[in-house]
């Protein structure tokens, strides 16, 4: 399906930019930043708290609240693999020497998995790591790896934040330029987090069914949906996402 | 061979490209003619499959674009916009073109020792002269060996040294028995290095033919005699057609350099000068534009 040449060359574009390099580091750098920051605050209120609050305490919920940053990050990351080919004109060198948008677009899919798959990985175990051993550093509460909720964060998150990078890979295609599908991406990635303070049909709606947010809360095992549905919804969305990306391609000038 | 069959693009109300059909034969340097904006990018686009004609096709060696799984071993291109990422080195550039087709990794420091960029091949092409900038696109286009080029405005905005590189690159290609279709809005630059052309305006096709077609037409003789009045007279009476030029120079067209000199000698007048006239190519170009946009401006 994924042509090996192609692939190779889409890995040589996004290698030869420095861009793309410095946000993959630059990811998981903030995830473990991000990661002792959340869980410094936490511990100092842990350590002022009643004890009915001590209780209600979630070291792992706490330690990894920078997940929202994270998720923006990451999509970046898929929103330039296609972007920055629009941005400089090099899309018309590319599709000039691969005649099948097919092909370019899951060369495209495929690269945008294989680059953010390392990153997420980093980037949730970095953020896992730092947070709880400064929760236990800090005398708070903290939860090991091999704890249920915590496995199935270090193993479904990455690939949860994998599935964002797709979706952010087809809105640099579908938008073709950087500013535009960060800004779509952000706002769309946000909304959820701030769907708080709408009224109440809305935030039910928007904080279960919302594709980035159904997937995060199945696996940090808050989501009142399945947890194969939570996450459904957001391979469904991505997907559905990337058909349009494909059928813009293949009918639309480049 | 490079066939364009009824290839017609429409922009809204505009036609960009109407009705073209013609054939890009291999071995010859062909022209690709129009003032700016008649449609010559957009139909070299539609050829490289970068955009979809609203009806009729373009083939490469018989298949479209889209047909060929290695494009680059068939068709090697340039276009005007300069498509390479400025923070990415020309080297780098090259590989991932390589690397699409199949093409090996060590091709690319051929092309690259053709064009005379390997001692810049690790810089930023961002950081690359307009001149540079070209010979990258060129170095591009002919990463796969290709049968077919087709190279749009190449000498835009070179300096004469690389006008010359260019214009002898494209020659030799052509020798080689390739397909070459350059693109311009220059016909004196065209008159160097082409052997046959295609004249286009507003989209349509408005000429094609070998380079000396495009010169015979307007053939004129110029003819300098003390007796300018008189002899004009004599030439219009045997059905010549004459412009006076000035003090005793005449413009004659419509009778061959022979027969305005046996006229002259049967008539005792003496001539100072005898010399056939070829229209310039620029001449021709400009005639025939004009009538495009005159038809345009008339529809």
């Amino acid at each position: 399906m994924i042509d090996a040449g192609v692939l190779r060359a889409e890995w040589t574009k996004f290698s030869s930019i420095r861009s793309t390099m410095v946000l993959s580091l630059a990811t998981a750098g903030v995830a473990a930043l991000l990661g002792w920051l959340f869980s410094s605050t936490a511990a100092k209120e842990y350590a002022t708290a009643t004890a009915q609050e001590r209780l209600d305490f979630q070291p792992l919920d706490l330690g990894m609240r920078g997940m929202f940053i994270v998720q923006l990050l990451v999509a970046a990351l898929g929103v330039l693999v296609a972007s920055s080919e629009y941005g400089s004109g090099t899309m018309r060198a590319s599709l000039a020497a691969v005649s099948g948008r097919g092909r370019l677009l899951a060369a495209k899919c495929g690269m945008t998995a294989l680059a953010a798959l390392p990153v997420s990985v980093a980037a949730v175990w970095l953020m896992f790591v730092t947070s709880q051993l400064t929760l236990s550093a800090n005398g708070a509460p903290s939860v090991m790896p091999a704890d249920p909720a915590a496995l199935r964060l270090l193993l479904l998150g990455p690939l949860v934040l994998t599935l964002l990078a797709l979706f952010g890979l087809s809105l640099g295609v579908l938008l073709r330029g950087t500013a535009p599908a960060v800004n779509v991406s952000t706002a769309f990635l946000l909304l959820p987090v701030m769907a708080g303070a709408s009224p109440g049909f809305l935030r039910d709606l928007i904080g279960v069914y919302w594709p980035s947010m159904a997937a995060l809360q199945a696996v940090s095992g808050k989501s009142e949906l399945p947890e194969a549905v939570g996450f459904g919804l957001l391979a469904g969305f991505v997907t559905v996402l990337l058909t349009g990306a494909y059928v813009q391609l293949k009918n639309r000038d480049a | 061979m490079i066939q364009l069959d009824g290839l017609t693009k429409r922009h809204g109300d505009v036609l960009a490209v109407d009705d073209l059909t013609f054939t890009v034969r291999p071995g010859l340097v062909t022209g690709f003619l129009g003032p700016n904006g008649a449609g010559k990018t957009t139909t070299m686009r539609m050829i490289l499959g970068l955009d979809l004609p609203t009806s009729g096709t373009a083939t490469i060696n018989g298949r479209a674009h889209h047909e060929l799984r290695h494009p680059l071993r068939e068709v090697g291109s340039m276009l005007e916009a300069q498509a390479v990422h400025p923070r990415r080195s020309a080297y780098k550039h090259l590989l991932y073109l390589a690397q699409t087709n199949a093409i090996p990794d060590t091709r690319v420091a051929e092309v690259l020792d053709l064009v005379g960029l390997t001692a810049v091949a690790g810089r930023k092409a961002g950081e690359f002269s307009l001149g540079m900038g070209q010979r990258l696109g060129i170095a591009a286009a002919l990463l796969g060996d290709p049968p077919v080029l087709m190279l749009d405005e190449p000498v835009n905005g070179l300096d004469p040294e690389g006008v010359l590189w260019i214009r002898t690159l494209i020659r030799g290609l052509a020798a080689e028995g390739r397909t070459v279709l350059v693109s311009s809005h220059l016909m004196s630059e065209m008159a160097l290095t082409a052997d046959r052309l295609v004249v286009i305006g507003k989209g349509r096709l408005i000429a094609e033919g070998d380079i000396g077609d495009f010169t015979e037409g307007g053939a004129a003789v110029v003819v300098r005699t003390p007796d300018a009045a008189s002899f004009a007279r004599r030439l219009e009476l045997s059905g010549a057609y004459v412009q006076p030029g000035g003090g005793d120079e005449l413009l004659v067209t419509g009778m061959t350099a022979p027969d305005v000199g046996r006229l002259a000698a049967a008539e005792g007048v003496p001539l100072f000068e005898l010399a056939p006239r070829r229209a310039s190519l620029e001449e021709t170009f400009m005639e025939l534009t004009r009538e495009s946009v005159e038809y345009g401006v008339a529809r």
